[in-house]
């Protein structure tokens, strides 16, 4: 009997440690192993190099610091490209090969979207920070949580009450490329405007990455008498068509997606950017006179002397406070540190800012939708400025989660 | 669609055709002396683009800026033809199309190490920005690629009639071993076409630099410029110029009427019916046998 008792006892134990063996890959007594992916080639790289390059300096800050729970942070970076296939392929690569404990996604949403179904059958955690994808967020998943960035309906609510009321369009014509953020953006601003605001969408012209020429999308837009252009895409795009636009003799104001507002936008539109206005993710842009900003940005170039013009970006940032997000819910999941324990700790994160350049993140149980919060700025004299405009209509993104 | 309307895009056509043209040049010239598709000749564009930018930081002006950077491609060309190219001229053909391939490669992740894919630009050379006409927009830039686009098919067509070297090109397209024969130098003919085709490539990237940008993806219209390269007969120049701007106005006026996606589609559309009605495109020609 006391065999019996014994053998029950110890293999219980096996189990146990087997259970939280095989939840914990990629954690030691003293590592923590990330997985990180992100653009750092092709047309979006603006984005996967900040990406990467914000995340490792946090780590190396971290890590200097000590660590979390005594462990410290190890970073495998992967290139996705801007392609859903082949972020595919290196988040697998990441949790198959290189055993990683969670995901860190510097993605944008195109190459997100490919990984989404992959990280929930492998029930592993995935920190996305700047991809705006509905699929990450929404039906709800566990392992899924969004930092930096928001939600595409967030944007659409926010956007359409902007350029409604804060601009007083009624007539507005919307560009966007075909794929996923600035098909996203696009569709949810046509919606709102349509539906809350009663606001005529006029026109409606999309286009390829790496185009050229706008000239037959930028007549379109000119015929349809909009007061507002809303443009979604990438700086380069955005660049020539702000430019062509200015040339066709197009006079109205032009409102970009919340990727394009950062330097690499300002720095290629140059002097047609000049009165743009755009929705912020963080409260303070790279290049903006606030003493911890700059304070932040003499530290980045320390660590990246060779950099050049246009970084650190807005993706730098948002990857820089992510992290320090991601390493206050590993603190507070406690030294038995597995996805279980993971997701408890990020969703006990509450209005949690690591420094004042970084938008509040919340999660709960019921949203893993870190950032509400957004800021409205405009191109003056060659950068972004805050213009001081709050929304007022209270956010209904919520309810379908309740 | 009003007459305005369509003048606009025809002339955003004949600018995006006339980008085209130029880079379709820079194809055709080695492969009508060398018969070997170079393609390695989008990242020479490339090339040019960031050579500008650096001669452009150094704070030099334009004018200076200009014949460095087609400088700096001419040697790029006959360093890849004297490195590499003749080492392997013996190989089959599409060992040689690999070869251009792989070279294309090492120069775009070479540009990556230090520039990585940030986006960059020039400032206009041009004094005056864009100016209207009956209504129409003109873009100065634009106007200035399709001058030079202009000027260099008639410096060519001269340089391949009068020019001794010229000439010595067009025998070594012809048959090598009879150009040899005459005294030709055959290799160095060859690399001097590569050099050329090179410095076409280089202008190109600076004339390209300020209207779309830089990175190390400026090169990627290679193969759009494959396709005018194609409808225009692939060994003519003047072929080359009129299939890039084809190229364009079909491109734009596409756009227009169908929508983005027709605009990516229409173009090989176009080039496959083309083929089926003309195989050797607008201004080629079937060789002739002697039975």
């Amino acid at each position: 009997m006391i065999k019996k008792l014994v053998g029950l006892g110890l293999a219980s134990i096996a189990a146990m440690l087997f259970a939280s063996t095989a939840s914990a890959q990629g954690v030691t007594k003293d590592e923590i192993l990330i997985g990180g992916f992100g653009p750092i080639t092709g047309p979006a790289a603006y984005i996967g190099l900040g990406g990467r390059d914000g995340l490792t300096m946090a780590i190396k800050e971290i890590n200097a610091a000590g660590g979390v729970n005594g462990r410290k942070f190890r970073l495998i970076f992967e290139d996705d490209g801007h392609s859903p296939t082949r972020a595919l392929g290196a988040v697998k690569k990441l949790i198959d090969q290189d055993k990683v404990f969670m995901i860190f996604c510097a993605a944008g949403s195109n190459a997100t979207v490919g990984t989404i179904d992959y990280i929930k059958a492998q029930q592993r955690v995935m920190y996305v920070s700047f991809a705006s994808a509905p699929a990450v967020t929404f039906p709800f998943s566990s392992y899924l949580f969004r930092g930096a960035t928001t939600e595409v309906p967030r944007y659409g609510e926010l956007y359409s009450e902007f350029i409604a009321e804060g601009l007083k369009a009624k007539k507005v014509a919307v560009m966007n490329g075909r794929e996923e953020y600035p098909k996203n953006e696009g569709n949810a601003l046509a919606t709102a405007l349509k539906d809350v605001y009663k606001v005529d969408v006029a026109a409606r012209a999309e286009f390829n990455i790496g185009d050229k020429d706008f000239t037959p999308q930028l007549l379109a837009v000119k015929n349809s008498g909009a007061e507002v252009v809303a443009f979604f895409g990438n700086p380069a795009e955005a660049a020539i068509a702000m430019r062509q636009a200015r040339e066709l003799g197009l006079k109205q104001k032009f409102f970009v997606g919340a990727t394009m507002v950062d330097k690499s936008f300002t720095l290629a539109a140059k002097e047609n950017a000049e009165g743009a206005t755009g929705f912020s993710l963080i409260p303070f842009l790279p290049g903006t006179p606030n003493p911890t900003l700059q304070a932040w940005e003499a530290k980045w170039k320390k660590e990246y002397p060779n950099l050049p013009v246009g970084r650190p970006n807005v993706f730098d940032v948002m990857a820089y406070t992510d992290m320090y997000v991601l390493a206050e819910a590993i603190k507070r999941a406690g030294p038995d540190l597995n996805t279980k324990s993971l997701i408890a700790g990020l969703e006990q994160i509450k209005n949690f800012s690591s420094s004042p350049l970084a938008a509040p993140i919340t999660f709960t149980n019921k949203h893993h939708i870190g950032n509400l919060t957004l800021t409205v700025m405009e191109v003056k004299g060659g950068n972004w400025q805050p213009v001081g405009w709050k929304p007022s209509r209270p956010s209904e993104i919520l309810k379908r989660y309740e | 669609m009003t007459i305005t309307i369509a003048l606009q895009l025809l002339i955003a056509g004949l600018s995006v055709g006339s980008i085209y043209a130029l880079v379709a040049l820079a194809l055709v010239i080695p492969f009508k002396a060398s018969s070997i598709l170079n393609f390695a000749q989008g990242e020479l564009v490339t090339v040019g683009a960031y050579a500008a930018l650096v001669l452009t930081a150094l704070a030099l002006p334009y004018w200076v800026v200009l014949p460095v950077t087609i400088l700096i491609g001419f040697v790029v060309g006959l360093f890849i033809e004297r490195a590499m190219i003749r080492r392997i001229m013996a190989a089959p053909e599409f060992t040689l199309v690999i070869a251009t391939f792989a070279i294309g490669l090492i120069i775009k992740s070479a540009i990556r190490l230090y520039w990585q894919d940030n986006l960059f630009t020039i400032d206009n050379p041009l004094p005056f920005g864009s100016f209207r006409v009956a209504g129409v927009v003109l873009n100065p830039q634009y106007l200035w690629v399709i001058f030079c686009t202009t000027m260099l098919v008639v410096c060519l067509a001269w340089f391949f009639k009068f020019n001794p070297l010229g000439k010595a090109m067009r025998a070594v397209s012809q048959s090598q071993e009879a150009a040899r024969l005459m005294g030709v130098s055959v290799e160095r003919v060859l690399m001097i076409s590569w050099g050329i085709s090179s410095a076409i490539g280089a202008l190109g990237g600076i004339l390209l630099a300020p209207i779309i940008g830089i990175n190390p993806e400026v090169g990627h219209l290679v193969l759009k410029a494959l396709v005018a390269a194609v409808i225009g007969g692939f060994t003519s120049l003047p072929g080359a110029v009129v299939g890039g701007l084809l190229l364009g106005l079909i491109e734009t006026y596409s756009g227009a009427f169908f929508g983005s996606t027709a605009k990516n589609i229409l173009p090989f559309v176009v080039l496959v019916v083309f083929l089926l009605v003309r195989p050797y495109g607008l201004f080629g020609r079937a060789p002739l046998v002697r039975i």
